[in-house]
């Protein structure tokens, strides 16, 4: 029971949209163990990217309960969140959302700047194989090194999970092989629980577990034991 | 260190936003500035004048009579409040110049050999010590007519012409607006002038027999005044006294203070008008740059930052306004209040006039500027509170694109070609920004309007008074009252084309409790000098009897045509109730006015006169020269001392319009920028389709065209309702600023508006040029 991070249990969102509710996550259940891969499956509109924003403390469940590090963070106020979000929680966009006014280094320089224990912000940019970039603006650099900056910036908080919402959905295939492979060394080297969130069935094979939703339903929930390699997966 | 990366952020924010900081902040440093520089002259006059009265003693009372005794000096003090009294030997004469057409005159006042008590004199050159035939003269004088120390100058006194040796050049604390009496408009130190002379070689030369004209006063407790004036007025008719004057009613001393009260009221409206469309202006900035910046702000959210230091981080744009705008004007503003003060030295003379830096009014200025401008900044950006990083993430929802109104009528909206349909749909959606433009081009429009309508006005006014109301070329005046057939005397020596004897004498009129002093002149009832007309602008007779007052006369006291009011005389005992026959229009001066021989039959004998108006095509000061005790004044003498005054005032006249030209620049101009930088993308889609940069351009002209017309139209009433609120302020009982506007003033603002207006679209068109479309369709980054 220690290794759990995160428990999130009979979660449910409503949203009000007009004179319609529309009930974007009914009943999600699971628990997530510390260093663990985990993808998150769905087509859009099945309520992944809502659960995930939950998680991540930016926004707040109808009903039901999460827990990261045995901590109700549902019962959060919104400092509690914002601290939250600031010390344990790294996010990645699918459109990247770096600062155009800042370059790459100082887009990570910024979420350094208000956390506890950061990562020395150079050996990140390197681990994402952006060193020789460091300096250049957003608007200077490809959707791949955009959305590999993004991933530093969130990498440098030294955060607990790193939560991803479809990083690759704005990139090609081979940019998204590449952002992918970064995220698993990331995994690796530095032991953060990474949550991506995609619709791309292929990517789920190389999740430690694949949580696959439907119409804001978990319908089935996989461990995989044989998690491949980035550079295999193929769409 | 925690906001490091965030200032970096927001200092390439700035960069990014410079025409617009730039131009906000040139509103606020104007707004600052006029504060500064009006309030610091209006405070360095205020202190200077109250400095250079304790230092001189400045009287508290004047008594003006016929025959006071010298023994008064020694018995006042100790009763009746009375601390010190002094008296004095006053007289008008003329100042005997080497051109015989001139006519120049001066106030001789006498004055202790050493020092005297009360008015004492600030020398500015040479010595005060007077010998007999020495003299003092006052420095404005001196200046106009190049009389130094050491100089002779010639003086006619008691009818015989006397020379004297000027030994001192010096100010005088009564004298400071050096004006001839309360008749006169503007100060002419070319043509009248105040000299000292010592007491008794002046008792001695003009024979008074031991005797003054007027004794000064300085009270124990300024709260008793009104008692010791009252003390005066009721025990000393027996030495003729005309007039007790209190200090606050003193010529000088009152025109001072009713040009301190015109740069207090103008150093609190023009700010004000200045910081609120800053503030608005910023409010409005910021609110586009948080909308611009939703996705910037929920990443900023989503990476722990809490809401008020993303709060703080876009009020810093506000507030750096502030602090750089309050420090620029201020410094700018206490550098042009010296500029400013001294401007004040070209009317009025005071020698202790300092222009002090008041560094506590620095550092209140930055600090209310940074106040005020954080406070607008925190309306535009207090929208940071509601973002949700979640929702921010998503493309916002499209604005609803609903129909306007002219929309539903159908047949014109079917004929509004495609880009005007897209101007009208912007300028309707966009209400709050629209209307702000068209406000600024509004009070823009007002403001010139005002300006236009102050440089007309005083031309209107010297016009309407000398032209139309009282048309005379020469008005003369007797030392004392004397027989009509004098006026015989006077045709003798003149070829005259028309000639009246008048009367011209101060009352008192009460009606009630409202009191007031004015001159009341006598005339023929079928007099060809004024052109009377009453309030509505229908020429009125003079009536045989009753009185008819000026309107601003009828206004202090009260009275409507048809009352009686009470007519105290300074020179007899005599009280009259007279019935008000009338209210005539009048635009300088504050009088009243009777049938002379009604007014003779009530306060004097028949057939005495104090004085005459004539025309006449003769030089009539050089003809008249020879005559005893006359003082002559003529209408060209003040047309040409009022001309030397408006080109002094034409140029803070143009530094207004330039400011009012500001705000409407400024604005538009900044808010056309915001329009570019928001509709990128807009414009980029036109681009694709084929527009040209020109085409675009045009788009955006329009949309600020039609809201400079709205403007310019709402700026019409706002300019008139200015007009009348500066009318207002600015009347005293010497102006009645109560002329209309006229027609070509209004054109001519619209004009100006419209110039300025052009220039700042122009300035946009650079910007239009430099935008590279094409890139605004590739990119998406936050």
């Amino acid at each position: 029971m220690s290794d759990i991070i995160l428990k999130v249990e009979k979660l449910k969102k409503d949203y009000q949209m007009g004179e319609i509710t529309v009930n974007a996550v009914k009943d999600a259940s699971f628990v997530v163990k510390k260093g663990e891969f985990v993808v998150i499956l769905g087509p859009s509109g099945s309520g992944k990217s809502t659960l995930l924003n939950i998680i991540g403390g930016m926004d707040k469940p109808t009903d039901g309960e999460v827990y990261f590090n045995k901590e109700l963070i549902t019962d959060f106020t919104d400092k509690d969140l914002t601290f939250y979000r600031r010390n344990q929680i790294g996010f990645v966009f699918q459109f990247y959302n770096l600062l155009a006014t800042l370059t790459a280094k100082e887009n990570v320089e910024l979420a350094v700047e208000i956390c506890q224990n950061p990562i020395d912000i150079d050996e990140v940019l390197e681990a994402v194989g952006l060193g020789y970039r460091a300096d250049h603006f957003p608007a200077q650099m490809s959707g791949g090194e955009q959305q590999r900056v993004a991933i530093a910036r969130a990498v440098a908080k030294n955060p607990e999970i790193l939560l991803c919402d479809e990083p690759t959905g704005a990139l090609d295939f081979e940019t998204g092989i590449q952002i992918l492979k970064v995220l698993k060394d990331i995994n690796i080297k530095y032991k953060n629980t990474v949550m991506v969130i995609t619709h791309n069935a292929s990517i789920a094979k190389m999740a430690d577990k694949v949580i696959k939703m439907r119409s804001g339903n978990i319908t089935e929930i996989i461990k995989n034991e044989n998690p491949i390699e980035p550079e295999r997966i193929e769409w | 260190m925690v906001m490091k990366k965030l200032d970096q952020r927001l200092f390439r924010m700035i960069k990014n936003t410079k025409g617009q900081y730039i131009a906000v902040l040139a509103i606020i440093i104007t707004g600052i500035f006029v504060f500064t520089a009006v309030s610091n002259s209006s405070i360095n006059l205020k202190d200077s004048i109250n400095d250079y009265y304790v230092e001189t003693n400045f009287a508290d009372i004047f008594v003006q009579g016929l025959s006071i005794p010298e023994k008064l000096e020694r018995e006042l003090p100790g009763t009746n409040n009375i601390k010190q009294a002094e008296a004095r030997i006053v007289f008008d004469t003329s100042f005997i110049t080497e051109d015989k057409d001139e006519n120049v005159k001066v106030r001789v006042v006498s004055v202790d050999k050493n020092q005297n008590l009360i008015n004492k004199l600030f020398i500015k050159s040479g010595k005060r010590t007077l010998s007999n035939r020495d003299i003092i003269i006052i420095e404005k004088f001196a200046e106009a007519r190049n009389v130094f120390v050491g100089d002779k100058v010639k003086l006619r006194i008691n009818g015989r012409q006397q020379e004297f040796n000027v030994i001192g050049i010096a100010s005088s604390s009564e004298f400071a607006y050096m004006m001839e009496n309360e008749q006169t408009f503007l100060p002419d130190p070319k043509n009248f002038g105040v000299v000292f002379l010592e007491e008794n070689y002046l008792r001695k030369i003009y024979g008074t027999n031991g005797n003054f004209n007027e004794i000064l006063i300085i009270a124990k407790d300024e709260k008793y005044i009104e008692q010791t004036v009252d003390f005066l007025e009721d025990n000393f008719d027996k030495y003729g006294v005309t007039r007790v004057i209190k200090r606050q009613d003193q010529h000088s001393n009152n025109l001072l203070g009713q040009e301190i009260s015109g740069l207090e009221m103008m150093s609190k409206s023009i700010p004000v008008v200045f910081l609120t469309f800053a503030g608005v202006m910023l409010a409005v900035i910021l609110s586009r740059i948080v909308k611009k910046d939703r996705t910037s702000i929920g990443v900023l959210k989503a990476l722990g930052f809490t809401d008020i230091e993303i709060i703080i981080h876009y009020l810093k744009y506000a507030a750096i306004v502030g602090l750089i705008g309050g420090f620029l004007g201020s410094i700018i503003g206490t550098a042009l209040s010296g500029v400013m003060t001294n401007y004040y030295l070209v009317f009025f003379s005071i020698p202790m006039l300092t222009v002090k830096v008041y560094y506590y009014r620095i550092i209140i200025s930055v600090v209310l500027s940074l106040l005020f401008c954080t406070a607008s900044g925190f309306w535009g950006v207090k929208a940071i509170i509601k973002i949700n990083p979640a929702e921010s993430m998503k493309p916002e929802a499209p604005k609803k694109g609903k129909r306007i109104i002219i929309e539903n009528i159908k047949i014109i909206w079917s004929r509004v070609p495609f880009t005007w349909k897209i101007v009208l749909r912007n300028i309707f959606r966009e209400k709050k920004k629209f209307i702000f433009i068209g406000a600024a081009v509004a009070i823009t429009c007002g403001m010139m309007i005002m300006t236009t309508w102050m440089i007309d006005i005083i031309d209107v006014m010297f016009n309407r008074h000398y032209r139309e109301f009282m048309m005379v070329q020469y008005n003369i005046s007797f030392n004392g009252f004397t027989n009509e057939n004098v006026l015989n005397e006077l045709s003798e020596h003149l070829s005259i084309d028309k000639m009246e004897g008048r009367t011209e004498l101060p009352f008192e009129i009460e009606n009630g409790r409202e009191s007031k002093i004015a001159t009341i002149i006598g005339l023929r009832e079928n007099t060809d000098f004024y052109g009377f007309k009453n309030t509505d602008g229908n020429k009125i007779k003079l009536p045989s009897n009753g009185i008819l007052l000026s309107s601003n006369l009828a206004k202090s006291l009260n009275v409507n045509v048809g009352d009686r009011i009470l007519i105290k005389s300074f020179i007899s005992d005599k009280d009259v109730y007279v019935t008000v026959k009338g209210i005539v229009n009048q635009v300088l001066g504050i009088n009243a006015y009777m049938n002379i021989d009604y007014m003779n039959n009530k306060f004097l004998d028949k057939g005495l006169i104090n004085g005459a108006y004539l025309n006449s095509k003769d030089n009539v000061k050089s003809k008249l020269d020879d005559m005893k005790n006359i003082t002559i004044q003529s209408q060209d003498d003040m047309i040409k001392a009022f001309e030397e005054f408006t080109t002094a005032t034409a140029v803070s006249m143009g530094v207004m319009v330039v400011f009012s030209g500001i705000l409407g620049f400024v604005i538009v101009y900044s808010m056309t920028l915001m329009s570019i930088n928001e509709r990128t993308l807009e414009f980029s889609s036109l681009r694709v389709m084929g527009f040209s940069k020109k085409e675009i351009f045009n788009m955006l002209v329009r949309e600020n065209t039609i809201m400079t017309l709205i403007g310019i139209v709402a700026g019409i009433p706002i300019g008139l309702w200015l007009v009348d609120y500066m009318g207002k302020s600015f009347t005293t009982d010497i102006y009645t600023m109560a002329e209309p506007v006229n027609p070509i003033s209004i054109f001519v603002s619209i004009i100006l508006t419209i110039i300025f207006i052009i220039s700042a679209q122009l300035m946009t068109y650079v910007k239009i040029k430099k935008l590279d479309f094409m890139q605004a369709l590739k990119s998406r980054i936050t």
